[in-house]
């Protein structure tokens, strides 16, 4: 038998927040040190402080810092990192970067630069994906040319047809049209947005399938295209294109099904000589029709679902893989066991249209128990910054059967505390109680259909009782507690809890 | 000893007495006693009639934040009444609009200048946090008074980005 490669001795990780310090997390369980880059917000932040190395990169906006190629490449080097993590979002899916690290000799945790350019480009993706057999959304297999091409194509499409835009993804160039009158402005307006997200304004239209669910396939690959899937993530929760909840596996699938859109998954990805960890994305229409979508080129966010119904760690074979080892999973020994649920911590009010709630983390006790996991990038007494993205953790839980694993969520919600700034926990205990949800019959419109002018319910009565005891307790609780600037400062004054809240109105 | 609390922004009141390791609350049924034992800074553990209960706090520039069982509640002092950005209908009364930023952030721009007549719903500034843009709008027909930030400023959503004066245009 072949030695296996060797691991890298060191991991640059180009990415913050819970991410980060997942992929640290990864790189110690193989004994790798890791390198975290941070900006000037981050210093205080929770991968900052976990990894072995740290190395400041530039101001907070991430155009400056986490985006900055020459300042992320020039810190590998300084540090002697043999690969670079580019996690999710930022420079995950730039094939410009992942060129610019196959020049430099530095190993991209990710596919090779040639499939990152394939899959990126969804026009090109169509074309090569309906060649090789891959069902896709009925509609234009190039860019659009002008307005009578649209017309033309839109008539044989049939109506509603969606305008995309051809670097697209996130929702951004995206829009819906009912009829010829709506398609100009839909053009336009498409074309508009998808040049200033991408800087390139060509889009094309699709038929649009309503009432969708969104069905993932995971997909591993080692560098000589032994590829594998990892079975399905559902993701239909989403609210502004940008899903919530996520779970394994999907209750629309059947044996059957799975088996047919697991080999299409890998289809996709040998037809696009992927390597390393990705996701195939597909739509599945009401008559469970499956069409592809796109390709995640990278870690997904909801990774740990997979993870804890297969039992493989993906970011630890991202970087076997990366390092030149053989995938040794076999298709034919890969099983789903129970079922995993993933709910989205993100800094946002649920309540007034999920404004994001940046600001000062107060306190923070984390859910446990058996079957539960925190994936999480924060801490009592972070400041949460304002210029990045606002996901603040995941909360996962593995159990038995769907209906257990709802359950599970449900008091894991209920067990995580998180003081100072709005989440949307309420929110979420709301779906998973919602009857359209747990009977696995949620589609990408639940949302809007069924949470729309989302409120918290009215309080507990009895709750609200004991909250204004506790409050009436703090407020009367004389006893001195030990603080250490209050014991060099007014030596031997009594610490009163409530001077920082100014004095309370007492009756009688 | 009553206690005077804004909770969840309504007023509310409580009647407790303290003594002799004894925390009972009276009410107009009756009274309650709680055991109630100090855990941690943020922790409170009560017992009321056998039943056991957990509560979270932690408190902030005027806020006490309780979470009682999974329940969360912001306790306010009754005087605090806005308790952080005042809302635009409240400044309306006086034919003022106080406009704050609906979250901490950074503005973008400014759509309008001082002077410029405006109408209801109209864009009056673009403010930015968390890679989502979110757009000021005018609360009804009126003129730009005064406007207190500049594009770049950071600002937050307890002083007002600018003041409209209500009236037909």
């Amino acid at each position: 038998m072949k030695p296996r490669a060797e691991l890298f001795k060191k991991i640059l990780v180009a990415n913050r927040g819970e991410i980060a310090v997942r992929v640290i997390r990864a790189c110690r369980e193989l004994g790798i040190r890791s390198v975290a880059v941070y900006s000037e917000a981050d210093r205080a932040s929770l991968h900052c402080q976990m990894a072995d190395e740290a190395v400041l990169i530039g101001p907070a906006p991430s155009l400056e810092s986490y985006l900055n190629m020459d300042r992320i490449i020039e810190a590998a080097r300084r540090t002697g990192s043999q690969a670079i993590h580019p996690g999710y979002g930022f420079l995950a899916e730039n094939s410009d970067f992942c060129r610019r690290c196959e020049k430099e000799g530095i190993v991209f945790i990710g596919p090779n630069s040639a499939a990152l350019e394939l899959v990126g480009d969804k026009v090109r993706a169509r074309q090569a994906m309906e060649k090789a057999g891959v069902p896709i959304i009925p509609g234009m297999k190039s860019v659009a040319a002008g307005l009578e091409e649209c017309v033309g194509q839109a008539r044989k499409i049939g109506y509603p047809v969606m305008v995309k835009a051809s670097a697209g993804g996130g929702g951004k160039g995206m829009r819906i049209v009912c009829g010829e009158d709506e398609l100009r402005p839909a053009l336009e307006a498409g074309q508009r947005e998808a040049k200033s997200a991408f800087g390139d304004d060509s889009v094309y239209l699709e038929k649009y399938i309503e009432e969708p669910r969104h069905v993932e396939f995971q997909v591993l690959a080692d560098n000589a295209g032994h590829t594998v899937h990892l079975f399905e993530r559902e993701c239909s929760i989403q609210r502004r294109h940008q899903k919530i909840i996520e779970e394994s596996p999907s209750p629309a699938l059947d044996p059957e099904l799975r088996a047919k859109m697991g080999e299409t998954a890998r289809k996709v990805m040998m037809t696009a000589r992927y390597n390393n960890a990705g996701t195939v994305e597909f739509l599945l229409d009401k008559d469970r029709r499956f069409y592809f979508l796109e390709v995640n080129a990278r870690l997904q966010v909801e990774h740990p679902v997979t993870e804890m119904v297969t039992g493989v760690d993906l970011v630890q074979q991202q970087i076997r893989i990366a390092s030149g080892q053989t995938l040794e999973l076999r298709q034919e020994e890969l099983r789903q066991r129970g079922h995993a649920l993933e709910c989205r911590i993100y800094a946002e009010d649920p309540a007034s249209q999920f404004l994001p709630s940046p600001g000062r983390i107060l306190y923070l006790k984390e859910p446990r128990g058996p079957g539960i996991r925190h994936d999480c990038g924060i801490y009592s007494g972070w400041e949460v910054p304002i210029h990045y993205d606002p996901i603040l953790a995941k909360l996962i839980v593995w159990a038995e059967d769907r209906e257990a694993a709802c359950r599970r969520m449900l008091a894991a919600l209920d067990d995580y505390v998180l003081l100072g700034i709005s989440t949307p926990i309420p929110f979420l205990k709301d779906v998973i109680r919602h009857p359209v949800f747990r009977e696995g019959k949620a589609t990408t419109g639940f949302i809007k259909a069924h949470m729309d002018g989302w409120a918290e319910a009215a309080k507990d009565g009895e709750k609200l009782r004991l909250a204004l005891a506790a409050a009436a307790y703090l407020a009367s609780d004389q006893k001195p507690v030990y603080r250490p600037e209050a014991a060099g400062a007014g030596a031997g004054e009594a610490y009163s809890p409530w001077k920082t809240l100014g004095r309370w109105r007492l009756g009688e | 000893m009553e206690f005077e609390f804004l909770i969840d922004k309504q007023k509310d009141k409580i009647t407790v007495e303290t003594g002799k390791g004894v925390f009972r609350v009276v009410g107009p049924d009756g009274t309650q006693d709680l055991d109630i034992q100090r855990i941690s800074d943020n922790c409170l553990s009560l017992l009321a009639g056998g039943r056991s209960h957990q509560v979270f706090f932690a408190r902030d520039k005027g806020r006490l934040l309780l979470w009682v069982d999974g329940e969360q509640f912001l306790v306010q002092e009754p005087t605090n009444e806005a308790g952080g950005g005042r809302r635009a209908e409240e400044g309306a009364r006086e034919g003022l609009w106080r406009i704050a930023a609906p979250m901490p952030g950074k503005v973008i721009k400014f759509s309008v200048a001082e002077g410029d007549k405006v109408r209801k719903n109209q864009t009056l500034a673009v403010v930015e946090a968390m890679k989502m843009e979110n757009e000021l709008k005018s609360p009804g027909d009126g003129t730009v008074k005064k406007i207190y930030a500049a594009a770049g400023d950071m600002v937050d959503t307890s002083k007002p980005l600018l003041e409209i004066e209500s009236g037909s245009i």
